[in-house]
């Protein structure tokens, strides 16, 4: 009997330890879910943030676009505001400045930088000091940069036109002239870029297999043609993002501008860009409708500039 | 060795916390004084906090002047003084640069941040109903004097309501400001030229840049007749000139009634006189380069169009050659107007709870005590004609007479599209002139119909 107590008692203390160890389950599950809970809160804050500084403003912008707007007063006009951005020869022409600097920008500096990189990746003892010389500018603020290149490029003062000058070559006025001011924004540009250009050629570089050059070289392959059959065929990926985040940026460019030539792109709006247009009509003039309106047809010109950009360079998202 | 190091370590502690307590503000240093006013005893302004919105160069703290180098007194100074004459009343002041102004000023009105704001956009925000008109409480306060007042200055800063279709007074002018002609009398001396005349006219001033543009007689350096910005503020500076000719920019306040006058005779005239000026400039003009040396003691340009007196008087005193530059008026039509009206008013918003505090504010702004303030602490121009009685005004009287002058007779009101797309239209056009892109005429019919589709698109 005594022993049947026992068995049943051992039993009920199986059950009961069987129960708890059922509870144990829920209680992991439970706790699972609560810690899965608090990586949601974690997030909550940058998602409030993105849905405060990016989503709204993004909508509200899209509804201004439709309104004759000073930030207090509102009239709804319909496509009225895209009509005019389109018809605006003022919007065209720094549609064509914008593209004007980012073209010259990339062609220079993609093609530069990589020559540069394969230099570097070249030598044998200095790499790191050459890297940080090269990546220097990418790191300066582009608005103290800015600043220091209006006295590099200053007509008389400035240290290009006396390199200029004791070569013997013509000197320019530079940003006083709406015929070189482009190219004084493309000098700072590409001054500005080529640093992150070499060095993300340089990662793609080291990551070549030297056993590839090994075998060309068996085989007779000389230096260049090393050059031009296996690295650069090896850096096609890099040249396509380099592409792709470099006419992205160049599309936005609104910061040099700024400092350089105020928001209207002086002189003569010779570098006004998409960028700054938007600013002058939103910001220096009250037309929230129309700078919003000119906002989205920026973003489709970059949506179907970037499209044509992953089809030609292939690249995959 | 322990001991010693010890010894060295406390030695340079104790140097540095005298060397610190030494430099320090004991805090209750007030060199300031009041403004020998009686405070009000009511009881009205009791638990009420007035917010106030200032743009500039102001600071809550003491601090050095960078150009100066001379102390200048924080905003505390200001703000006790207006605790001390309301009692119950508190201040909080929120200050901005001068960089993007607008648009903050802007997100502060939308979200109904202060209670008095500094708004030199007035004319853009009055009509969105934003800001209290203030001819009421003037009607109702027999102590205030607009007497007092630079002339011409309330009335340039009157503007249009939301629904008033005639201009009326929403800011009272807090912030002087103006725009003259700046020249230096060493160069004109050296080159055996008669200075300015106080009014002088665009064949005097042609005449004479002409004649210094070249290798100095004196020094054998070279100099340069005459500089004016070509960029940001050239437009202003032809309407002048076309001022100068009995011309005008347009008619017309409300944008409905707005007509420009860009391509009249005086201002194709006038752009083609700034052609011709350009040839006795240094090259730069259109992108704000060339007049480095101005202010400076090798100074190569002899005169300057447009100047402001904030960039001028404090900055040539604090070089020591305040005595070498002479001020002179802008050009003048035949009633002796002429030139921008510049500045700021303050005024109070619409949405404000404390409206009467704020207007009390207003008077105590403009009042002899602030008004002196700024003037010696944030290197800005007062808007009252007793600033005369200064001591500090004294001290650069030669300087401060004619900015008070040029001060008291700009066109008005203010050009009412000075912050539009009209502004930005006019400029690129004066550039386009400037750089050889467009002749005169061609730039300012350009100008003229862009501006008017811009207003008919607006209307």
């Amino acid at each position: 009997m005594v022993k049947k107590k026992q068995a049943t008692s051992g039993g009920a203390v199986q059950m009961s330890s069987s129960m708890a160890a059922n509870a144990d389950v829920d209680t992991i599950k439970s706790k699972k879910r609560r810690s899965t809970f608090t990586w949601y809160l974690f997030l909550l804050p940058s998602f409030l943030g993105i849905l405060l500084f990016m989503v709204y403003p993004i909508v509200e912008s899209f509804r201004l676009s439709f309104y004759q707007s000073n930030g207090t007063v509102e009239t709804f006009i319909g496509l009225r505001n895209f009509q005019y951005v389109l018809t605006s020869a003022t919007f065209w022409n720094t549609v064509w400045n914008t593209f004007f600097i980012g073209i010259f920008q990339i062609l220079i500096t993609i093609p530069l930088g990589f020559i540069f990189a394969s230099l570097i990746n070249s030598v044998r003892f200095g790499q790191n000091f050459f890297k940080v010389v090269y990546f220097l500018p990418n790191v300066t603020s582009i608005v103290a940069a800015a600043m220091i290149f209006q006295f590099v490029l200053h007509p008389e003062m400035g240290v290009a036109n006396y390199a200029l000058d004791a070569l013997g070559l013509p000197t320019s006025t530079w940003f006083s002239d709406p015929t070189t001011s482009k190219w004084g924004v493309i000098l700072l540009s590409v001054w500005h870029w080529i640093g992150f250009v070499v060095i993300i050629c340089l990662a793609n570089l080291q990551a070549i297999s030297p056993e590839m050059y090994e075998a060309a070289r068996i085989d007779g392959a000389s230096s260049i043609q090393q050059w031009l059959f296996i690295t650069i065929p090896n850096m096609s990926g890099t040249f396509a993002f380099l592409l792709i985040t470099g006419w992205i940026g160049s599309l936005q460019r609104f910061n040099e501008i700024y400092v350089l030539g105020g928001p209207s792109g002086s002189p003569a709006r010779s570098i006004q860009t998409m960028g700054a247009f938007i600013y002058e009509r939103g910001f220096t003039g009250f037309e929230f409708g129309i700078a919003s309106a000119a906002t989205y047809i920026m973003f489709v010109i970059i949506l179907i500039f970037t499209f044509f950009n992953l089809k030609i360079s292939k690249m995959k998202l | 060795m322990f001991a010693k190091k010890s010894f060295l370590t406390l030695l340079f502690l104790l140097v540095m916390g005298v060397i610190i307590a030494g430099c320090s503000n004991s805090g209750d240093e007030d060199t300031s004084g009041d403004s020998g006013l009686e405070p009000d005893e009511s009881g009205e302004w009791e638990g009420q906090t007035l917010r106030v919105h200032l743009i500039g160069d102001f600071d809550m703290e003491d601090s050095t002047d960078p150009i100066t180098g001379e102390k200048t007194e924080g905003l505390h100074v200001v703000k006790d003084e207006f605790e001390r004459l309301y009692p119950g009343a508190t201040v909080q002041f929120i200050t901005m640069p001068w960089e993007g102004y607008t648009e903050k000023t802007q997100a502060m009105i939308t979200s109904g941040e202060a209670d008095v704001y500094q708004m030199p956009g007035i004319a853009d925000f009055a009509p969105q109903g934003v800001i209290e008109p203030l001819q009421p409480f003037i009607d109702e306060d027999p102590e205030f004097d607009p007497d007092r007042f630079i002339d011409n200055q309330i009335e340039g800063w009157q503007v249009l309501g939301p629904d008033s279709d005639e201009l009326q007074t929403y800011g009272l002018p807090f912030l002087g400001d103006a725009r003259f002609i700046a020249y230096d009398k060493q160069l004109f001396e050296e080159w055996g030229v008669e200075p300015l005349s106080d009014y002088p006219t665009m064949e005097e001033v042609m005449e004479k840049a002409k004649q210094m543009t070249g290798e100095n007689p004196v020094t054998g350096e070279q100099n340069y007749g005459i500089w004016f910005r070509g960029d940001w503020s050239s437009a202003f500076t032809l309407i002048n000139v076309a001022e100068g000719q009995n011309g005008q920019w347009g008619t017309g306040f409300a944008w409905d009634e707005m007509e420009f006058e860009f391509n009249s005779p005086e201002m194709i005239e006038g752009l083609e006189w700034l052609l011709e000026m350009q040839e006795y400039a240094p090259s730069g003009l259109t992108s704000n380069q060339g007049s480095e040396k101005w202010l400076t003691e090798d100074n190569d340009i002899a005169i300057m169009l447009n100047q402001g007196p904030g960039d001028i008087i404090m900055t040539s005193r604090a070089q020591g050659i305040d005595d070498r530059i002479g001020i002179v008026q802008e050009f003048k039509n035949d009633d002796g107007i002429g030139g921008l009206l510049a500045g700021s008013p303050i005024t109070i918003a619409a949405d404000s709870d404390h409206k009467e505090l704020a207007w009390e504010w207003l008077k105590f702004a403009t009042s002899d005590f602030v008004q002196q303030y700024v003037f010696e602490n944030v290197n800005a121009m007062p808007a009252i004609k007793a600033a005369s009685e200064w001591d500090s005004y004294q001290e650069v009287q030669h300087l401060m007479d004619p900015t008070m002058e040029a001060m008291s007779t700009p066109w008005t009101p203010r050009y009412p599209w000075g912050a539009s797309q009209p502004r930005f239209i006019l400029t690129s056009e004066v550039e386009a002139a400037l750089t050889g892109s467009r002749s005169a005429e061609d730039a300012l019919d350009k100008a003229q119909q862009e501006s008017t589709d811009w207003l008919e698109n607006r209307n």
